[in-house]
């Protein structure tokens, strides 16, 4: 046994006890990864083991340039334009500021700044994976800030890596990083397709085919003096592939990564000496500055922008963790030799040290959003729900739908032609210019607070109908004092039971109608009593019915 | 960035080994024998520009443990379980008259007493990653002779396990040391075994049922696993191999092995393209070709004879003669095991490398010749059927095997899926389910009515377990397009397929590949929800006894036999990148 395989062993065997930590206490185990590195510490001081994390970075740029979804970049930006902006120009700038006040120079100071402002993807993912599904809006705008700071980072990075800050070399830098991003596309174009079809529907030969390129495009970089990083990113966006062989690749790929990933985290902390007084200060500003400054200025910009103060909380409070490409830069800058130890100790503590708070913090949110934050904000917002809402002031016996997504705007559409009364509650401001086209009465607001419900007119309605499947929220509007019909909406029939035990007229779950509609046309396709041809030729021509009435909007699961 | 490379040596292997994969790709060979290829040109017998040391030598070993740990990892004793008497019976005299043959051979070309022992322990194996991988390919490695090979190849597996346990051991002068050495290793591995066996009813259950939702901490704390009987092993003096081959073994029993095996399958790939490569690295030219003319002979005798040997005892246990015919003839190539022991021959000084690489030369040679065998193996039968009928006789029959056909699929076990599996019951006979979320694999084991697989569709192992392309009818609940756009590329033209989708585009996508019917919930509810909102208000009694009805079939639900809490699968799984 080769003395690697010693010391692949101590750092799986470790990672393997902490991870099992982790699960126990549902966290992610990127921080437990680093902290299994921290106790291991001295025992794997191995050079190979520096080689093969470097390995772990490029696999994880790697996959993140295949799993990045350029399509959605525009969305991306739109949401998170001032969250950027605010990360450039306040968070950054103060982070920078800080350093420089711990007495740092240029290069350090713009290491901690990197790692106080970006947030981590894969912890964040992790954390609001139920609302991205339930594609609530502030699940939507994290993940969003999240996509952007990871571009924001390899770019970063491609700066960072010059040894020298002239504007030639850093010029060049740029020059080098847009020229792999070129070659990737001849790649994506032409290369990779060649591979697939030369491959001969073998998933191995794709797969190390796939690897093959990511080589090419490091030895490129490091040939070229760039960071392998950047090499790493144009490899990844090199071998996007959409054809259906690609699910076995990437998840060949993904294998590969989590494996090399593991061995990255864990010699990350094994990095990391006995912390100093000096080391645990910094390690603590850098702490307090992504708990607690970053989240408060993006929430202030979230608001400015005209989200409601429960979405800009919700989502600014995800963000407040240390980026796993951060760490990149850390390591990066340690490689150079250019990051003084402290520095580099501190921000893997504080990396590690963020990562679980964020989600244990996560498990308070609601509570000091209701008797903080909500008590301060809500009150200062009623001026501009007025000002984007509009509801006709006699209105009395009419039907307030919630949210306005694909089902509020099929409600919206049905009440048009029967002309009952109505107003729609929706706080997703891309819906807002739709809703205000459309929609007779309409609030721009937080069905969760009470004002933009008040503004609904709530007392006087004869039916509140939510197309939201969020518990909160159903219990929420449970608690309103009104005589009105309650429908609300879950996933599960055994919620739906739980909730029809209070006073609620009917739950809608899409699930039971969708088995009910299933076993039916099961039964009479099994049978031979539904022509297959008709069926889809009618189920057709109602989806084309939907699209007329733009009922497939491109936001919005409800 | 750096100066360090990523690992040059290492980086240059697996482009070049893809490049000669490609271009073996074109001919129909294996990959295996591109990479050893892959060594020959970069290692001194070619270019000498890479060397098996450091980093590569690390890696090669790491594949190694990998691949044992694979192999074990796919030792279900359930999948042989009707045919296991047969396959022992078989696989214990294969591996004796083969290595008789084998010694013979050796003996006959004039190799010296001990070259002779590590010749005749190594050529006994046929190669499992060939045979599997082409047998998989061609659908046939649930057949009835796809199983007896399979069968016989994980006995041999544990031979195997031996032989390289007994080449680790530090004595082996005397036959008495031999003798003694063997029983050490014997208690040993029955020592960890036994904890293995123990690990697999008592611990790894609860523990992996606990973890096995979390992929990330799966793959990781199966890895752990790995490695702490790789640890083990190595306190007792025992090979690498062996702990990872019993790590595996005491995984495979669970049901969560066969998802794993996909996790670590190309993990293995990956390193173990190293590990031949670096075979071939190894060798001189003059190593290479030193005993050419011997391993010509020796490899067309070695498969003349594997044949019949092969053939004569499937033979014996009655089966068909087109099964013993195909049985024999998928086995006739020397494994790249006899590299593995090889190689660990040439490292504890008992062979020279020529004798590795007249061992490599035999592997290339019999492992080209039969993959087109195996390939072309019915039409070779076929040719010779008329005078191998002479075999025939009134007794000999297949056994029947339990495999899935014409049966129902579902992917994923949540509330849409429920009602319609009694109905998909009634109709194919056989409903099974695929799912990714244990607490909905314990409820259907509790319940005890419908077959079952844990894991990620998105998994050609799952795919291959659940038979897909034999299913007549399959029911997707997943709305990831990706999946349903896999599964309807897989199924065969007759099979009905009825998937779930979010958007209308989708929707239309998958009808265009040939779904037979696309729910769409969300849309769906819409539909109802507007419909009831209108009855509201044209006419409310109207209104209030629809959604009674509705509200009587959630509380039966709720009420029903197994009342779960089943939340909306993400049976595609979550995406793995």
């Amino acid at each position: 046994m080769t003395e690697l395989i010693t010391t692949l062993a101590v750092v799986f065997i470790t990672a393997g006890l902490f991870l099992l930590i982790a699960n126990q206490l549902s966290l992610s185990p990127i921080p437990f990864f680093l902290v299994a590195g921290l106790v291991t510490g001295r025992f794997i001081e191995d050079p190979e083991l520096v080689e093969l994390a470097q390995w772990g970075i490029a696999f994880l740029v790697f996959t993140f340039g295949f799993r990045t979804d350029f399509g959605s970049v525009e969305g991306v930006i739109r949401d998170a334009e001032t969250a950027a902006v605010t990360q450039l120009v306040v968070v950054g700038p103060i982070a920078f500021a800080v350093a420089t006040l711990f007495g740092y120079g240029v290069e350090n100071a713009v290491y901690f700044a990197v790692a106080a402002t970006l947030s981590s993807t894969i912890v964040g993912a992790r954390e609001l994976e139920q609302e991205i599904r339930n594609n609530l809006v502030y699940g939507r705008l994290a993940s969003s800030v999240h996509l952007f700071d990871d571009l924001l980072a390899i770019g970063l990075i491609v700066v960072l890596s010059a040894d020298q800050y002239t504007t030639t070399i850093v010029t060049s830098k740029i020059g080098f990083g847009v020229i792999f991003l070129l070659a990737a596309l001849l790649v994506y174009r032409h290369g990779f397709p060649l591979l697939v079809r030369l491959a001969g529907g073998s998933d191995e030969l794709v797969m190390m085919g796939s690897i093959s390129i990511l080589i090419a495009f490091i030895a490129g970089a490091e040939f070229a003096d760039v960071s392998i990083v950047v090499g790493a990113f144009a490899a990844g966006i090199a071998v996007r592939g959409d054809d259906v062989s690609s699910i076995g690749v990437r998840n060949g790929i993904a294998s590969i990564r989590d494996f090399f990933v593991a061995i990255f985290f864990v010699t990350l902390g094994a990095l990391v000496s006995i912390p100093s007084v000096e080391v645990l200060v910094v390690a603590a500003t850098l702490a307090v500055l992504v708990l607690f400054v970053n989240p408060l200025v993006l929430m202030i910009a979230f608001v400015f922008e005209g989200y409601d103060a429960r979405t800009a909380f919700f989502a600014s409070t995800s963000l407040n963790q240390v980026s796993e490409l951060s760490l990149v830069v850390a390591i990066q800058a340690w490689l150079l030799g250019t990051i003084t130890e402290a520095l580099f100790d501190a921000i893997i503590l504080a990396a590690a040290a963020t990562m679980i708070l964020t989600s244990v913090a996560r498990r308070y949110e609601e509570p000091v959003y209701r008797s903080i934050v909500g008590r301060i904000l809500e009150e200062r917002q009623t001026q501009k729900i007025d000002d984007r809402s509009y509801v006709e002031s006699d209105l009395t016996d009419h039907i307030v739908i919630v949210g306005y997504g694909r089902q509020g705007r099929r409600l919206v559409e049905t009440c048009e032609r029967l002309d009952p009364e109505y107003v729609v509650v929706e706080n997703d401001p891309v819906l807002w210019d739709d809703m205000r086209a459309e929609c007779e009465n309409y609030v721009f607001g937080d069905a969760m607070s009470r004002y933009p419900l008040e503004k609904a007119r709530i007392g006087a309605a004869a039916l509140v109908v939510s197309t939201v499947d969020h518990r909160p929220l159903s219990e929420a509007l449970l608690e309103i004092e009104t005589d009105a019909d309650l429908v609300l909406r879950t996933e599960t029939s055994v919620e739906a039971h739980e909730l029809l035990d209070s006073d609620v007229t009917y739950v809608s779950v899409p699930n039971v109608l969708a088995s009910d509609q299933l076993s039916d046309t099961v039964e009479a396709v099994v049978r031979g009593e539904l022509d297959e041809a008709d069926a889809r030729a009618e189920h057709l021509e109602t989806l084309e019915t939907l699209e007329r009435y733009k009922l497939d909007a491109r936001f919005g699961n409800r | 960035m750096s100066e360090i490379a990523l690992a040059a040596d290492f980086a240059i292997i697996v482009v070049v080994a893809t490049t000669v994969g490609l271009v073996a790709r074109q001919t129909g060979q294996p990959t295996i024998i591109a990479y050893i290829l892959t060594g020959l040109i970069l290692g001194p017998v070619m270019f000498g520009i890479v060397t098996e040391e450091g980093l590569v030598e690390s890696m090669a070993e790491l594949g190694l443990g990998f691949l044992l740990f694979l192999l074990g990892m796919k030792m279900r004793f359930e999948d042989i379980r009707e045919i296991l008497r047969p396959i022992v019976n078989i696989a214990v005299w294969q591996t004796i008259l083969q290595t008789a043959l084998a010694l013979a051979v050796a003996w006959a070309l004039g190799f010296d007493p001990t070259e002779i022992v590590v010749i005749a322990l190594a050529t006994v194996f046929g190669a499992t990653p060939i045979i599997v991988k082409i047998l998989t390919d061609k659908d046939e490695i649930t057949s009835l002779p796809g199983k007896i090979d399979v069968g016989v190849l994980i006995v041999q597996d544990i031979y195997l396990v031996v032989v390289l346990a007994l080449l680790g051991a530090d004595e082996l002068g005397s036959a008495s040391e031999i003798a003694t050495t063997l029983a050490v290793i014997a208690v040993m591995m029955a020592f960890i075994g036994l904890f293995s066996i123990a690990s697999s009813r008592y611990l790894l259950p609860g523990l992996f049922r606990r973890i096995a939702d979390d992929k990330d901490v799966f793959l990781v704390v199966a890895i752990a696993w790995a490695f702490l009987f790789i640890a083990v092993s190595e306190q007792f003096d025992l090979s690498l191999e062996v702990g990872a081959f019993l790590a595996g073994i005491s995984i495979a029993q669970l049901p969560y092995s066969t998802e794993l095996e996909d996790r670590i399958t190309p993990i293995t790939d990956f390193f173990i393209l190293v590990f031949f490569a670096s075979i071939g690295l190894r060798l001189e030219a003059g190593d290479l070709l030193a005993y050419w003319l011997e391993a010509i002979v020796a490899s067309v005798v070695l498969m003349i004879g594997n044949f019949w040997i092969m053939f004569y005892l499937i033979d014996r246990e009655e089966f068909s003669v087109e099964t013993s015919f195909l049985g024999a003839v998928n086995m006739v190539q020397v494994s790249e095991f006899s590299l593995v022991v090889g190689a660990l021959a040439v490292s504890r000084e008992f062979i020279g490398t020529e004798v590795l690489g007249y061992l490599s030369l035999m592997a290339l040679l019999t492992m080209s010749v039969s993959t087109y065998i195996i390939n072309y193996n019915h039409a070779i039968y076929d040719r010779v059927k008329p005078w191998f009928s002479r075999f025939e006789s009134e007794e000999k029959g297949d056994v029947d095997l339990e495999k899935y056909s014409n049966h129902a699929i579902a992917i994923g076990y949540d509330e849409i899926t429920e009602r319609a599996l009694p109905i998909l019951e009634d109709e194919y006979g056989e409903v099974v389910i695929i799912d990714r979320r244990t607490d909905h694999i314990d409820a259907l084991a509790e319940a005890d009515r419908y077959e079952y697989i844990y894991g990620d569709f998105r998994h050609g192992e799952i795919r291959k377990e659940a038979n897909l392309k034999g299913a007549s009818f399959v029911l997707s609940s997943t709305v990831q397009p990706d999946v349903n756009r896999a599964l309807l590329d897989e199924v065969s033209d007759e099979t009905t397929v009825f998937v779930e989708a979010e958007r209308i585009d989708d929707a239309r996508d998958l009808y265009d590949r040939g779904a037979a019917y696309v729910v769409m919930s969300t849309h769906l509810t819409g539909e109802k929800l507007s419909e009831y909102v209108e009855q509201y208000f044209t006419d409310r009694d109207a209104f209030r006894s629809s959604i009674e009805a509705d509200i009587d079939r959630i509380q039966q639900r709720v009420n029903g036999e197994t009342p779960r809490r089943l939340s909306r699968t993400q049976s595609g799984g979550d995406d793995d990148d």
